[in-house]
């Protein structure tokens, strides 16, 4: 895993989640911009788990570890498909939700990995 | 009656819900699996939770309001009592829950979920 990349992934999560955010405030569905920055978190989530899994030994702990990785990974896909039927501003409310989760968790990953074994 | 309670703002609580079920859910299996001896109260209501949580996000998904509000009540019950404990009698904690201190590890979100849940749930109910 790699810091460096970790931290920029947190700020684009955070900042699609702002995207979606303010999206809702101004109570408009959720277009494309949201499903395509959706998918490129789900993309970027999944380069981090490759990167993490290579370096796995490095880990203490391994359960929690692998959990977050596929919680972060599982979540975005989720919302895709949990959100997209709701033609309202709560669609995006949806993504909001998603991606300050993802967000949060990576940092968690952040930690357990500078924990080190 | 029979107003969904898992589109417009509830399909975000769902989210929500859902989430947190996912999150307790996977932390007791962790925890349990990994070191159960340790801190065994603690982890079988980290478990406990999880299931609460999944309960939850089900119900509200499909619109079963009563089991909704039983669950949210039952989670409402929980939060109080367990971050109460946790408070008073930390040597019980040793590891924490999702409801450890009221939930202060998620930023309060488990103390605030079930009290939104209930204002959603009987919000609708009035309405239709």
């Amino acid at each position: 895993m790699n810091g460096a990349y970790s931290g920029w992934l947190i700020g684009a999560a955070l900042l699609l989640a702002l995207a979606a955010v303010v999206t809702a405030v101004r109570d408009r569905p959720m277009g494309p911009v949201l499903l395509a920055g959706l998918g490129l978190l789900e993309l970027a989530v999944l380069a981090q788990a490759g990167l993490a899994l290579a370096g796995l030994g490095h880990v203490a702990e391994k359960a929690t570890f692998i959990g977050y990785l596929a919680g972060t990974a599982v979540i975005p896909p989720a919302a895709m498909w949990w959100g997209r039927a709701e033609r309202t501003r709560w669609g995006p409310g949806v993504i909001a939700v998603a991606a300050f989760t993802v967000a949060v968790m990576t940092g968690r990953l952040l930690q357990i990995w500078n924990a080190g074994a | 009656m029979s107003a969904p309670s898992g589109t417009g703002p509830g399909r975000v609580l769902v989210a929500v819900y859902g989430i947190f079920a996912l999150a307790a859910t996977s932390r007791a299996a962790v925890q349990i699996a990994t070191r159960f001896a340790e801190a065994p109260l603690a982890y079988a209501l980290s478990a406990f939770a999880g299931v609460v949580y999944i309960v939850l996000t089900v119900a509200l998904a499909r619109g079963a309001r009563r089991l909704a509000v039983a669950a949210c009540l039952v989670e409402l019950a929980g939060v109080l009592v367990v971050g109460t404990l946790s408070l008073a009698d930390p040597a019980a904690f040793p590891d924490e829950t999702v409801w450890s201190g009221y939930g202060s590890g998620y930023l309060f979100v488990p103390l605030v979920l079930p009290v939104v849940g209930l204002l959603w749930l009987l919000r609708g109910v009035r309405r239709s």
